[in-house]
């Protein structure tokens, strides 16, 4: 590259724009000539000139086999690159087009006139158009997100909108209020949303000649690049990896920015023209930008050597406040397994986190390549960092190919804190449960952290100022316990901080340390002891007033998380590598006061491909978790080693709210208590729940027992559907009946709850009772389903049978009523079913 | 002394006799169940949902003591679709449907089974069970919508998401739903009906005054005509043996 920048004459002089197509091997410029120019990339042959009807051109976007184009006259035309030819008039309006934008599928194309409405047109089938009418002056620019399901319109009246492409209909879901600038349409700075390549933000020029971030989750402010320019900024791009960013001003500036700090890396001072439009070569180190004069340059080594790495790695994060990445939280773990890779590029923990974010679909390596190319033939082309097949070798990094030399990781369960959730914004909960919940606030040198009780009268709510940045939380009816990360800064340790929520001594709060360098991964409070699972695959057990009483190494390690319920223990890591790459979750419950091992090293039974979401003791005392694919399930005969199985108490799958098909809805798990399942609806695909804090909602238990169409039911189903319902009942009491006479036969238990267990056992034979007595409407030829009911009944007494015998009776069934008269004599008299010997 | 008030219930009446249905409070602090006239109230342990008689919870409500859950039909989705519902072409006429009658409670041996009811009790609104409670049918207005929805959005309006919403909402549907009523008056006339399937307590307290007086007003009017209808009776009646022997002779031939 010649060493003095010179302008390639494009067009006559005049605003230019220009467009990469996304596989970088054209270059594509307009101008108000009525000319259009296609540039191969690496090729300084003179460019391909498409002659076209129209001047003053406006707008370009391209894809790999056609580029639309916007002009003056409010045409919108469509050429192929293939025949470097024109197709078809997309659509046409009254005034000039000021800015066009393709969905990244180039299904559908954004424009932007000096008309109050913005027309989305599809690109096959230009009849299909959709109107966005909500601004309320004419849109100067329109931006379409990495998705195509979201588009930023600004607008001349400072406001940028935002509609949802998704459903049908355009929907209004935001206005961006004081972002951009009031500008004409025809000015030449600038206000267009930059979506960032990882979808979770977009950056718009403002008013203070920043270039400021906003979260699309929430729509708040983020970082900013401020202090480059002088003058109202004319055009920005994001490098194709989002590690970069090129801004150019009005004041004939030109700078790249790092992502990740918002620092200035370079500001050239060669720039003769205001320059109108920037783009990124999508994989070299080359970036071109058009001016007000009819130039275009190519810059070749746009990025100088020494930070031109950072166009090599792999998808970077948005510049967030509180970004759960940047800092390790409870949530997302340090990658010790595949955190390098063995070609250099180190993947952060942030990268693999976005990759798992995204699913299979979007940009991640792993499960893109389908094809295996175990034979390095090539026929699966390697993807580049961007994720796209790459058009031009990439010598910066070496072919996948070379991975399986590397060693196999399995992969593990990340350690979590139950009840807590992500950063989303610049707050988060730490703690979610019955009792109350614990939050905290992000204030950049400090945390403010917040315990609210729902229990208003008994405990008082209370805040305070955390140094320490507290990143987990535990909560119950006596005390809160906090943790903190240790800091290579201040050398300092983890600390455990314990707070009780009574006492009759002045102070009774403590802090612990941990040693040196180990980290809590998990932890939890009971009402008799404190459980701490550390990174150095310890279990530490404190008492409440801070006394450690236990510390033991785990056996399956790293630990995925832990709860407790008095003195029961249970903690989970990962055990041996199941078949799919994953390892299995094993699980132990220990009793810390009797030192008694009441579940050793047992599985956590999940499905395969579904992760645990949350682990914690139902109010009487069992065991129970719920997995992601919306699962709860309870551990039953758990206090006897080796007797221990997973029930399920509830699929949120099935139930009937979600039988119309029309709700979109999943469950945050918070309790098990009254019987009930107590959790947070998140709506649409949220994940975790956030401000404000929504309401809990109970759900009835229902054993997925059979399926059936609930609600609208014919009347010959209706009686199926009640069978049906008795029989999920029967296995729902004789689940609860077994867990209560595990309690009460196993613990010192208190005589409401040995009064408990003959209640249940009532539940089930009257359960029995109205499954015989469906079963005797049926007719005689039953008979034999219905003796085998009655042989079911778990009452000693006889008076179950008694009643059996005169349903029996009331509908005639003779035999029927002999038999189950002659079993209850039997039972009478001592002697066992036939069954049991 | 007579009573100086018209038969009937009164607004004041039907708002009053509203705060017996019950709605679901999320208590804030707790309380042991009380024995009341209208049966006990279960106990609040807080943050479990509890149903309530609306009384009792907007006296909990009022004292900062717990959180109402609105039903689920007063939430801006239900409102707005049962307002498409009064407002289409197609269905006009009606006013949207009450919520589904529960199941006729029996007095069997075995609850639920038909088959061995001694007798059954078919119930009706109001004072179902779940009317208003977080549990009630979303997509249908209970017979005491109108009270309830203002009670609720004047003394608990921080327990709803959209509170102006709902607020038009169900001003709209107020108003919908009374022109109509109005409308359907305009037929009154001897003979003459008005099907009122679906129509909530209040709204019936409300217009009670005025079809009371169009249709004495009516019945006034036609008063001549009504007395001059009886003479002809009376006359038949008098000079009637000829007439009745006649229709008997008729039924005669018919057999």
């Amino acid at each position: 590259m010649a060493a003095r920048l010179r302008g390639r004459p494009a067009h006559a002089p005049g605003p230019t724009y220009l467009s990469y197509t996304p596989n970088g091997k054209k270059l594509i410029t307009v101008g108000v000539n009525g000319a259009l120019r296609v540039f191969q990339h690496g090729s300084d042959n003179e460019p391909a000139i498409i002659d076209v009807l129209t001047d003053g051109h406006t707008a370009v976007a391209s894809t790999n086999d056609f580029i639309v184009v916007g002009a003056e006259d409010g045409s919108v035309t469509k050429y192929s690159l293939l025949t470097n030819s024109m197709e078809e008039i997309l659509v046409r309006c009254s005034l000039p087009v000021r800015d066009v934008s393709l969905s990244k599928d180039g299904e559908w194309v954004a424009v932007a006139s000096d008309e109050l409405a913005v027309k989305v047109v599809n690109t096959r089938d230009m009849t299909r158009i959709m109107h966005l009418r909500d601004q309320s002056r004419p849109v100067k620019h329109v931006s379409f997100d990495v998705s195509g399901s979201t588009l930023a319109v600004s607008c001349t009246d400072g406001i940028v909108y935002m509609y949802s492409l998704s459903s049908e209909q355009p929907q209004l879901i935001k206005r961006v209020d004081g972002l951009i600038k009031t500008l004409e349409t025809d000015a030449e700075a600038n206000a267009k949303v930059a979506w960032h390549p990882d979808g979770r933000a977009f950056a718009a020029p403002t008013a203070t000649r920043d270039f400021q971030c906003v979260a699309r989750s929430d729509w708040q402010r983020q970082k900013a690049f401020s202090g480059g320019h002088r003058a109202d900024i004319s055009a920005a791009a994001w490098s194709p990896n989002g590690a970069l960013l090129a801004t150019a001003g009005v004041d004939k500036s030109l700078c790249i920015w790092e992502t990740r700090s918002q620092r200035l890396l370079k500001s050239y001072d060669d720039v003769q023209n205001t320059i109108l439009a920037i783009d990124w070569h999508p994989t070299d180190n080359v970036c071109s930008y058009t001016n007000n004069n009819g130039e275009l340059f190519i810059r070749e080594d746009f990025v100088p050597g020494e930070h031109a790495k950072h166009l090599r790695i792999a998808l970077q994060p948005s510049p967030m406040n509180n970004d759960p990445l940047s800092e390790i939280s409870g949530n997302a773990r340090k990658q010790l397994s595949n955190g390098d890779k063995p070609n250099g590029v180190r993947r952060s923990a942030e990268d693999q986190y976005l990759d798992d974010l995204l699913g299979p679909d979007a940009m991640s390596e792993d499960e893109m390549d389908f094809i295996e190319d175990d034979d390095g033939a090539g026929y699966a082309e390697e993807m580049n960092h961007v994720g796209k097949r790459s058009a031009v070798t990439d010598a910066g990094r070496p072919a996948k190919r070379h991975a399986p030399f590397a060693a196999w990781k399995p992969q593990i369960h990340e350690a979590f804190q139950p009840g807590s959730t992500p950063w989303r914004g610049d707050r988060r909960y730490l703690c979610l449960n019955m009792t109350g919940f614990v939050w905290t606030v992000n204030q950049d040198t400090h945390h403010t952290v917040t315990v609210e009780f729902h229990d208003r009268q008994e405990h008082r709510d209370f805040h305070f100022t955390d140094p320490y940045k507290y990143d987990k939380a535990s909560l119950n009816e006596k005390g809160t316990l906090f943790s903190c990360r240790p800091s290579t800064q201040t050398q300092q340790r983890a600390i455990l901080y314990y707070r009780p929520h009574e006492t009759w001594t002045t102070r009774t709060d403590w802090r612990t340390q941990l040693p040196a360098g180990e980290e809590v991964t998990s932890m939890s409070l009971s009402e008799s002891c404190i459980v701490a699972t550390t990174s150095k695959g310890y279990v530490r057990i404190y008492s409440l007033f801070g006394l450690p009483l236990k510390v033991y190494r785990q056996k399956s390690m790293p630990a995925v998380t832990c709860a407790s319920w008095r003195d029961y223990v249970m903690t989970v890591g990962n055990g041996p590598v199941d078949g799919d790459g994953t390892t299995r979750m094993l699980y132990t419950v220990d009793n810390v006061r009797r030192d008694e091992l009441c579940q050793s090293e047992d599985v956590v039974a999940l499905r395969e491909g579904t992760e645990l979401r949350n682990i914690f003791f139902s109010d009487k005392g069992d065991p129970c978790i719920y997995d992601t694919e919306g699962v709860l399930l309870i551990l039953l005969h758990w206090r006897t080693p080796g007797q221990a199985k997973w029930v399920p108490l509830l699929d949120t799958k099935t139930m009937d709210r979600l039988a119309s098909g029309r709700k979109d809805e999943t469950y945050w798990p918070v309790a098990v208590a009254n019987n009930k399942f107590h959790c947070i609806i998140l709506k649409g695909g949220d994940v975790y729940p956030h401000f404000p804090r929504p309401l809990l909602v109970d759900f009835d238990f229902k054993i997925p027992v059979s399926s059936f169409p609930a609600g609208g039911v014919e009347d010959e189903d209706k009686d199926v559907a009640q069978q049906r319902n008795l029989e999920e009942q029967y296995v729902r009491a004789s689940l609860q009946h077994a867990l209560a006479s595990d309690l009460v036969d196993s613990t010192n238990s208190t005589s409401a709850q040995r009064a408990e267990v003959p209640v249940l056992e009532r539940d089930v034979d009257k359960a029995l009772l109205q499954l015989l007595a469906a079963e005797c409407r049926e007719g005689e030829e039953r008979g034999m389903k219905a003796l085998e009911i009655a042989s079911l009944m778990r009452d000693r007494t006889g008076k179950m049978l008694e009643a059996a015998g005169k349903i029996a009776a009331r509908f005639q069934r003779d035999i029927l009523g002999e038999k189950i008269t002659q079993l209850a004599e039997r039972r009478l008299v001592g002697l066992v079913d036939e069954e049991d010997m | 002394m007579a009573l100086p008030l018209p038969p009937g219930l009164t607004p004041s009446e039907v708002g009053f006799l509203c705060e017996m249905e019950h709605v679901t409070v999320i208590p804030r602090q707790t309380l042991d169940g009380l024995e009341l006239l209208g049966g006990p109230t279960g106990a609040l342990k807080p943050p479990l949902p509890t149903p309530l008689p609306l009384w009792l919870a907007l006296l909990l409500k009022k004292q900062r003591r717990a959180n109402i859950t609105p039903p689920p039909w007063l939430s801006v989705e239900a409102l707005t679709q049962i307002l498409d519902f009064e407002t289409d072409e197609r269905t006009a006429e009606l006013f949207s449907p009450l919520p589904d009658l529960p199941p006729a409670t029996t007095t069997a041996p075995l609850e639920g089974d038909p088959y061995l009811a001694h007798d059954s009790l078919e119930l009706s609104a109001p004072f179902l069970k779940d009317a208003a409670t977080a549990r009630a049918q979303a997509d249908a207005l209970p017979y005491h919508w109108l009270e309830i929805g203002h009670l609720l959005i004047t003394h608990a309006a921080d327990d709803f998401d959209d509170l102006d919403a709902v607020r038009k909402l169900l001003r709209d549907l107020r108003e919908v739903r009374m022109s109509k009523l109005r409308k359907g008056f305009e037929v009154l006339d001897a003979g003459g009906g008005v099907k009122m399937n679906g129509v909530g307590g209040m709204e019936i307290a409300e217009v009670r005054g005025f079809v009371g007086g169009v249709v004495d007003g009516l019945r006034r009017l036609n008063r001549s005509r009504e007395e001059s209808r009886k003479e002809r009776e009376t006359e038949e009646r008098e000079n009637g043996l000829g007439s009745s022997s006649y229709r008997d002779d008729e039924d005669e031939d018919m057999l």
